[in-house]
């Protein structure tokens, strides 16, 4: 019981982490820097 | 006419023709300078052993760089100071600020240092503005100051203050989504704590739970909220108590009573730690976006400042920084590249599109001998330039800098709450002391919950909401205001705009154009309407007179473009002559100007209007037509009158022209009140009668003649066409022609008034209501730190309120 558990804690970390990485290269990459212009950009002609 | 002598500053180097500021021939050599302010520089580097600066090639000079960590020399620092008035003034871009204490606090310390005049930080870019007495002080110890802080200084230029807030962006958004993701972690064991703790639950599994939320929540405490620890150890250091102050307490309090519960087997509350961390690191995030979007305004001018540039040289082209540029440098700016520079054309002929700078859709001419504004694109064709300004100087940038201070400025009312947040944070700790003590000794409860008590008293008193109710409501309006068009020089001009009871107009450049337009024209017979008007068009297109401007485009207008003129001569005040490319001899002018040079008038009829002006043409002795102009009523006038009666606002229309003109104009745009033949002098006295008599005035006007009235008035008015000088004097600017923005003026200024007092009203009840509660113990940590962001968050999106408030309805 107690092993499953602690089990269960350890892949939902892992999971979560895995998450977390993707997030924190997408911060890295500058995918947030301008939450702005991506919404009108299906408006522009090019 | 003689051409006062063109003078060099020896400080920053700009050409100016007034009389020059010079050193004391005690002094050694005499130099001269543009200012006071240039001089007072000078002086500061010299004293300081610094006088190689002026002979040392600028370009070689490194620049400051962003990792220097608080270690700035005067020698680098001298460059981005700026004189003003008696004084020199320093921008500097401040990161690290994160809330409005750290505003409160850094204002405080460096008006501290002697010498320093006057100090205000700009809630929007974290720019300080600071002025000091270069005798008394240098700015590397104003630097200094702002580092032993705990904040990083750096001189402030555009480009750095974009990679500035990124940077702080995206750190912010780092630790607040390493947040999210472990107290979502920590939720599900806390979940299962708080079930375990109802239903029973074996104590080898409470103790795994209980280790893995230890696990998890100490980096959200020690890494997420880092930012707060480090606020608050700088806060106790300069014992000046802050926001950051209370959230540490807060976050650290549970985070260390968990832990020892964790090892004596009781009961933890880390998910109150982790959530406090994580919902006020949200409020800053989202707090950063008001910023950030508030900034737009400022952002679209600084968006026109061009980075890099081509310097020539004899040597070839270099790709220099745009900030290295001095006046004088050559420079060359390529076909589609914006101007960096206020300079001056030098070879090469091309087109060049001012949108940004003057509203002017068309692409002008540009050819040797123009000025050039910086922001301007060049269109056509590659030209050389010679800069005249540095970056900083120019145009673009003062109205840039016009804009910031408005949005540093701050209402009253925003004082009264800096004041409140100063004494409230102390206030608060020793509350939550006495809570404790309350609790343990006097009501007998267990020390784990007397403390969870006094936590949530330090959670729900985050006076965030306060002090973000006025800060965020001037920023939205001053904002709003910069991209209608609407320029306000300092954050209470809102507050006064809002109790203004009575406004006086000039008359000219103010509810008129300010320019004549030709409204008729008649030949007199002995030659066709159109070869008077090319003949009139080619000598008046040779003067600069308004007058003539106005005849060359109403010939324009009616297909007539000027030809080539000769032997053009100007007698000022009364008409010009000259000879067309058809051999005729042409006068244009008033009445006595052609009898005096024996043209017979005979036959011409008489003009009665009072406010028209008579253009008389002869041709080779003869006379040949006929032009009146008058000044048009500004389109829009009427409606702002309307606008601002059905306001309650009285209204008066004062001139120097004739009474009969003002009653008419007047009449036109329902102005019941004119007062004509008024003197500067009248105008002012005019202004003080009515505040004597307690109204509150405000003044819209133009010239020379309206600036003293301008300058006593309680909120004063320009159009951006005015005089420097009523510029200078103007609360108020009002870019382009549309009069009406005044009206939108007025109505930002009443609601963003009424949007202060709602948000004060909010912070308050909320303080009211969520203290006593968290004294009486009702209210959990967890709950506490939801009351505390939602209240921030509330302020935040009301006043974003006033950012969708359009320039008609």
């Amino acid at each position: 019981m107690d092993e499953s558990i602690i089990l269960l804690i350890v892949l939902s970390l892992c999971l979560g982490a895995g998450c977390w990485l993707i997030f924190i290269w997408a911060v890295k990459k500058g995918e947030f820097d301008d939450v702005e212009k991506p919404k009108h950009r299906m408006l522009d002609d090019d | 006419m003689t051409t006062p002598a063109v003078h060099s500053c020896h400080h920053c180097g700009i050409s100016f023709r007034w009389d020059p500021v010079e050193t004391d021939p005690a002094e050694g050599d005499r130099l001269e300078f543009c200012c006071r302010g240039c001089l007072g520089a000078f002086r500061l580097i010299c004293s300081a052993g610094l006088g190689k600066f002026y002979q040392r090639d600028v370009r070689s000079m490194p620049t400051v760089t962003p990792d220097s960590s608080g270690q700035f020399n005067d020698e680098e620092l001298v460059r981005h100071v700026t004189p003003d008035g008696e004084f020199c003034r320093l921008d500097i871009l401040v990161g690290g600020i994160s809330c409005p204490s750290c505003i409160w606090l850094l204002e405080r310390m460096i008006s501290r240092i002697d010498g320093v005049a006057d100090v205000s930080i700009s809630y929007a870019g974290g720019i300080a503005s600071v002025v000091f007495d270069p005798a008394r002080s240098a700015p590397s110890e104003i630097f200094a100051t702002i580092s032993s802080l705990g904040f990083s200084p750096r001189p402030f230029s555009p480009a750095l203050s974009d990679l500035e807030v990124r940077r702080e962006r995206n750190d912010l958004l780092l630790r607040f989504g390493t947040a999210l993701f472990l107290t979502m972690q920590l939720m599900a064991y806390s979940y299962s704590l708080y079930a375990g703790y109802f239903q029973g639950m074996g104590s080898g599994i409470k103790s795994v739970l209980q280790y893995a939320s230890c696990i998890v929540a100490t980096p959200v405490v020690f890494y997420c909220g880092w930012p707060f620890l480090e606020g608050a150890w700088q806060s106790l250091r300069s014992r000046r108590p802050g926001m950051d102050l209370l959230i540490a307490v807060g976050a650290l309090t549970a985070w260390i009573y968990s832990t020892w519960a964790l090892f004596s087997l009781q009961e933890t509350y880390y998910e109150s730690a982790a959530m406090i961390v994580t919902f006020v690191l949200l409020g800053r995030l989202l707090e950063l976006s008001v910023r950030r979007t508030a900034m737009s305004g400022i952002e679209s001018l600084y968006a026109a400042v061009v980075s890099r540039a081509t310097l020539v040289e004899k040597s070839g082209h270099r790709d220099v920084p745009a900030d290295d540029i001095r006046p004088g440098d050559l420079l060359l700016v390529r076909q589609g590249e914006r101007f960096p520079v206020d300079c001056l054309v030098l070879d090469g002929e091309t087109e060049i599109d001012q949108s940004l700078v003057t509203g002017e859709s068309l692409p002008v001419l540009a050819s040797p001998g123009s000025d050039v504004r910086a922001g301007c694109i060049n269109v056509a064709s590659p030209v050389t330039v010679q800069a005249l300004r540095a970056v900083g100087h120019s145009y673009l940038m003062r109205v840039a800098a016009l804009v910031r201070m408005a949005q540093a400025g701050k209402p009253s009312l925003q004082r009264l709450s800096d004041r409140i947040a100063g004494w409230f944070v102390p206030a608060v700790i020793l509350l939550a002391i006495l809570v404790c003590i309350g609790h343990y000794y006097v009501a007998g409860q267990g020390i784990g919950r007397a403390l969870m008590v006094s936590l949530s008293v330090v959670l729900i008193a985050c006076p965030c909401a306060m002090g973000l109710a006025v800060p965020a409501a001037v920023l939205a309006a001053c904002s709003r205001s910069a991209s209608l068009g609407i320029i306000l020089r300092s954050g209470d001009v809102i507050e006064r705009l809002a109790a203004v009871q009575c406004a006086f107009f000039d008359k000219t450049g103010t509810v008129t154009m300010g320019q004549p337009r030709v409204t008729g024209f008649s030949s007199a017979g002995c030659l066709s309407e159109r070869d008077v008007l090319a003949a009139a068009a080619s000598v008046e297109h040779q003067a600069a007179h308004p007058l003539a401007r106005a005849i060359v485009g109403y010939a324009a207008e009616q297909g007539e473009l000027p030809g080539g003129c000769m032997n053009f001569t100007i007698t000022p005040g009364r008409g010009v002559s000259g000879q067309t490319e058809g051999g005729h001899q042409v006068l244009c002018g008033s009445r006595s100007f052609l009898e005096g040079r024996g043209v017979s008038l005979a036959g011409s009829r008489e003009v009665g209007a009072l406010q028209d002006t008579e253009v008389l043409v002869a041709i080779d002795g003869c006379l040949a037509g006929c032009f009146l102009l008058s000044d048009q009523i500004r389109p829009g006038s009427s409606s702002l009158v309307a606008t601002l009666v059905s306001k309650g606002i009285e209204l008066r229309l004062v001139s120097g022209d004739a009474q009969p003109v003002v009653d008419r104009i007047a009449f036109t745009i329902g102005i019941a009140a004119a007062l004509g033949d008024m003197t500067p002098d009248q105008k002012l006295a005019l202004v003080h009668d009515a505040q004597n008599r307690g109204r509150r005035v405000l003044m819209v006007g133009d010239g020379v003649n309206d600036a003293p009235a301008l300058a006593a008035a309680y909120v004063s008015c320009s159009l951006t066409g005015s005089s420097d000088i009523a510029l200078e004097n103007a609360d108020v600017i009002i870019a382009g022609d549309d009069v009406t923005r005044l009206a939108t003026a007025y109505r930002i200024s009443r609601s963003t008034m009424i949007v202060i007092r709602q948000n004060l009203a909010w912070a308050f009840l909320y303080n009211i209501v969520g203290i006593p509660l968290a004294v009486s113990g009702y209210l959990t940590p967890v709950y506490a730190a939801i009351a505390m962001t939602a209240s921030s968050l509330l302020v935040s999106l009301n006043s974003l309120r006033l950012m969708r408030i359009s320039h008609h309805g």
